[in-house]
């Protein structure tokens, strides 16, 4: 792509400026390092769901279990193998980047092989399947990892000492994990297999009927997706000292989808801005209510879904801008 | 027309539960011909139709394209080795622009993996020139009218570049005026890009007519097979099917 | 004690337990059959009728088998409103529903389930919360021998099990029961058969949500105390007893939480052998869902479902 076509198009121009602004932020300290961290958390989430529910249109709501059973993966990496734990405060927290590498690489393959099966479900079931996969997932790291170590206090994970980062070498981790993530999504946007994704979202049948090869197409989103949303928990959990199951919580499924619907499903910008909004406001209104926030987030989830499906995003698309449609900017 | 059988479609049979929706049936597609297929509902039409395009797998026999056995292959494999359809029922991607409808047929067809978005964007330029949508380009395909949701069907199939195309009662639902338009694209198609045609039609004066070759399905067995002319003057398909000789003749005619 | 007395003595709550699960589930196989939506506010439902009886109950003293039609209205008027503010814009005047409109509802209950459970998480600062102590009868246990039964449990197998054949009655016998399942099968039809659709999907919410409230009191009875997140046990086992049991079918549901909750019992007594005593209760929660997954692969219309 040249130059010229890059700054007319916003999306790039806008995934450029916030990595910026993250950078100058953390550079200038004008938020603690911790707050950033936890900034592209949360941004990242969306992003990364937005590959399997944005593009291909299904809804996963166990995505937890991705951030469980990396974050998991990533503490006992760590916390039995001193290699690893020493490697966390040396060349600025690239090493830990390549361990969340790895520890996303189990997710994916975990989604690889459960997508295999839970992928040829539709719509509801294959949400609800998803929710049940969270389930056992959740369940079984219950049983298992206390009886791996008695020392864990129930199914927590708490990393000693020596395997704690820097916050400056996490934030290194989590802004290249970040920025790998945002730019994954704007790549497959643009490409073939992103046409074929949304396609499959918009009717799986007709497309396949096209030659869309739907059955790949969507394990490797669902892996992609899961591989991300994996990287995220296990430097997540390395920023909070240790892993819980927690993790498993729905309420990060609750945050992820939160932000896709805000911003709006189908397009790279959505959940960007979604995210962005999402935060704004949790951030305000856990200030000003701290026992309503979420009441009220959920309020105005439930108008979006019924006045405006798209999203914010989904009404400037129809929007007309200095005579050109907003839809094809914003793409 | 050469004589070249382009699909054989060889004792295949089909059954849902007790019931045969396909008994045996063989025939061939020969290269360059408008192929209509007729019968009453409930003959197998769209079962046979599935079956070619790998959305079901038959119970029994072999389909051959170009002499591969395409039997069982996934419908995204067919489409890609040349072979597309399009829906009775209409499935457009409606939050898509007509051309990037248009589009997806190019980028996963024939030339899948192997064509540029430029090239894409150009094919699907051409063939939504040929059907007549060119200025709805950047319109959403949810805003279609019918028969224009229909002409995009058969852009999104032209682009995928296939030999063979399959027509699943493209013309129900349309108007008059509206069918002997579609006729015309169809000759055309068949006759200046050379792909062949096989369509699948309730409205018979309008099948007789374009076909060059007609096959009868009843109750999931061929019945008969010839050009439009032969068949109509059948004595078992005017009792199964046309009921009426006169009537048969008539629409022959028109 | 033997394995075998742990054998059945789980077997014995298990099943008391499944016949409280088959009733919470049986509101969620009405709404999800007849109308396609996907209550995600399910454990939010059941919620509202456990703590409008133990409200009831703390602090004006109401008893609790009175409370339970408190219950119940509170669910049908919690129905009425998710109706006409939630569902109605959304699947008030479709007749097929597509996978888009589905997703739709989806959200929207989804939505609905983060306000009442925050709604709830601030009102009872997410303590436990319940009847406490009160049972039916002067006593609370009954001994036989090794094992020992708590009447609440019986209370609420046996409450379940009327209410459940009292809802079936209704679905099946009564013009607005039949007219339901009409829509259910085919709504087009029912539509030309000049049943009101809009009516009858008003209706189903309102009767489901009612029903999921008053088996939220069976919860409370069975549990004796409930928190917010107790719904995050409950709603996920009665999506997959709804699964099982196959969609719509008011029996399947109640056999399907029966068969859930004996296979829980019997896997802990496994997992308690195999694994350990503290991995026992979550394994065994687990096989839940892989039967809920192994349902979807290989049988998905359920077991007493109509294949599709």
């Amino acid at each position: 792509m040249d130059i010229d076509e890059f700054f007319k198009r916003p999306t790039p121009l806008f995934i450029l400026i916030l990595l910026i602004v993250i950078l100058i932020a953390k550079l200038l300290r004008l938020e603690t390092t911790d707050y950033l961290i936890t900034i592209m958390f949360f941004i990242g989430i969306a992003m990364a769901l937005n590959i399997i529910m944005g593009f291909a249109g299904y809804v996963s709501f166990g995505h937890t279990v991705f951030l469980g059973i990396s974050g998991y993966v990533f503490a006992l990496l760590v916390y039995y193998n001193r290699d690893f734990a020493n490697l966390m405060n040396m060349y600025s927290g690239i090493p830990i980047f390549f361990i969340a590498l790895l520890a996303g690489g189990v997710s994916a393959l975990v989604a690889f092989l459960v997508g295999i099966p839970v992928l040829k479900l539709k719509g509801a079931f294959f949400a609800i399947a998803t929710i049940g996969l969270d389930f056992a997932a959740l369940y079984i790291i219950k049983a298992f990892i206390p009886i791996l170590n008695p020392e864990f206090f129930g199914a927590q994970i708490i990393l000693p000492a020596y395997a704690l980062a820097y916050k400056d070498n996490v934030f290194v981790a989590m802004y290249i994990t970040f920025a790998l993530i945002i730019i994954a999504n704007y790549l497959i946007r643009r490409s073939r297999f992103g046409m074929g994704l949304l396609a499959i979202s918009e009717d799986e049948d007709a497309a396949e009927a096209l030659g869309v090869p739907t059955t790949k197409y969507k394990l490797i989103s669902f892996a992609l997706s899961a591989f991300f949303t994996g990287m995220l928990g296990a430097v997540f959990g390395l920023n909070s000292g240790g892993v819980d199951e927690n993790l498993f919580n729905l309420a990060h499924t609750i945050d992820m989808i939160v932000m896709i619907v805000i911003g709006g499903i189908g397009t790279v910008m959505g959940p960007l801005v979604g995210s962005i909004i999402y935060f704004i406001l949790y951030d305000t209104l856990l200030v000003t209510y701290p026992e309503f926030n979420l009441v009220i987030l959920g309020f105005i989830v439930a108008v979006i879904v019924l006045f405006a499906p798209r999203g914010v995003v989904g009404i400037l698309r129809g929007k007309q801008f200095m005579g050109k449609k907003l839809r094809d900017i914003i793409e | 027309m050469d004589e070249k059988e382009i699909i054989k479609i060889h004792n295949v049979t089909k059954r849902f539960g007790g019931l045969v929706a396909l008994d045996k049936v063989t025939f061939n597609i020969y290269k360059g011909e408008i192929l209509g297929i007729i019968g009453p509902n409930g003959a197998g039409k769209t079962t046979l139709f599935n079956c070619i395009t790998g959305v079901y797998r038959p119970d029994d026999g072999k389909i051959f394209f170009n002499g591969l056995d395409i039997t069982g292959k996934p419908p995204h494999r067919i489409t890609q080795l040349g072979i597309v359809k399009t829906h009775q029922i209409v499935k457009p991607f409606n939050e898509f622009t007509v051309l990037e409808n248009a589009m997806i047929g190019a980028l996963f067809g024939r030339r899948a993996g192997k064509i540029s978005k430029d090239e894409a964007r150009e094919i699907a330029l051409k063939n939504l020139e040929l059907v007549g949508l060119i200025e709805k380009k950047d319109e959403l395909a949810s805003g279609l009218t019918l028969h224009e949701k229909k002409f995009l069907e058969l852009a999104r199939a032209l682009s995928a570049e296939p030999e063979v195309i399959l027509l699943d009662e493209a013309l129900a639902g349309l108007n008059p005026k509206e069918v002997e338009e579609s006729l015309d694209i169809v000759r055309m198609i068949n006759k200046e890009l050379g792909k062949t045609i096989v369509m699948v039609e309730h409205v018979m004066h309008a099948v007789m007519n374009v076909a060059n070759r007609i096959v009868v399905l009843h109750f999931g067995k061929l019945l008969a097979e010839g050009s439009p002319k032969e068949v109509a003057e059948m004595p078992e398909v005017i009792t199964a099917y046309l009921g009426d000789k006169d009537l048969a003749l008539k629409f022959v005619k028109r | 004690m033997t394995i075998l007395t742990d054998l059945l003595i789980n077997l014995t709550s298990g099943f008391l337990w499944g016949t409280v699960l088959g009733a919470v589930s049986v509101g969620l196989t009405l709404i999800w059959g007849v109308m396609k939506v996907v209550n995600l506010a399910h454990g939010e439902s059941i919620l509202l009728g456990a703590y409008v009886v133990s409200a009831l109950y703390l602090f004006l003293n109401v008893d609790p088998l009175l409370a339970m039609f408190v219950a119940l209205v509170s669910g049908l008027l919690l129905g009425f409103a998710i109706y006409w503010l939630g569902l109605h814009k959304i699947i008030g005047h479709v007749d097929v529903v597509t996978l888009r409109i589905e997703m739709s509802t989806l959200l929207e209950m989804f939505a609905i389930s983060i306000i009442l459970y925050n709604i709830y998480s601030f009102l009872t600062r997410s303590e436990p919360f319940g009847i406490g102590i009160w049972h039916l009868t002067p006593i609370s246990y009954i001994n036989l021998g090794y094992m020992s039964i708590q009447v609440n449990h019986l209370t609420a197998a046996a409450l379940s099990l009327v209410a459940t054949f009292i809802i079936y009655q209704f679905i099946s016998k009564t013009p607005t029961g039949k007219a339901i399942r009409a829509v259910m099968q085919d709504s087009q039809a029912a539509a030309l058969v000049g049943i009101n659709p809009v009516r009858i999907k008003m209706l189903t919410t309102v009767i489901s949500i009612g029903f999921t409230a008053f088996s939220g009191f069976l919860v409370v009875l069975y549990e004796s105390a409930v928190v917010p997140s107790i719904s995050y046990k409950y709603a996920p086992l009665a999506f997959t007893i709804v699964v099982l049991g196959g969609l719509g079918s008011i029996i399947g549901s109640y056999i399907a939480g029966i068969i859930i909750g004996v296979t829980y019992g019997v896997s802990k007594v496994i997992f308690s052998v195999l694994v350990s005593k503290n991995a026992s209760d979550p394994l065994a929660l687990t096989m839940a869902f892989i039967i809920l997954v192994l349902t979807l692969l290989l049988k998905p219309e359920g077991l007493f479902g109509v294949k599709r």
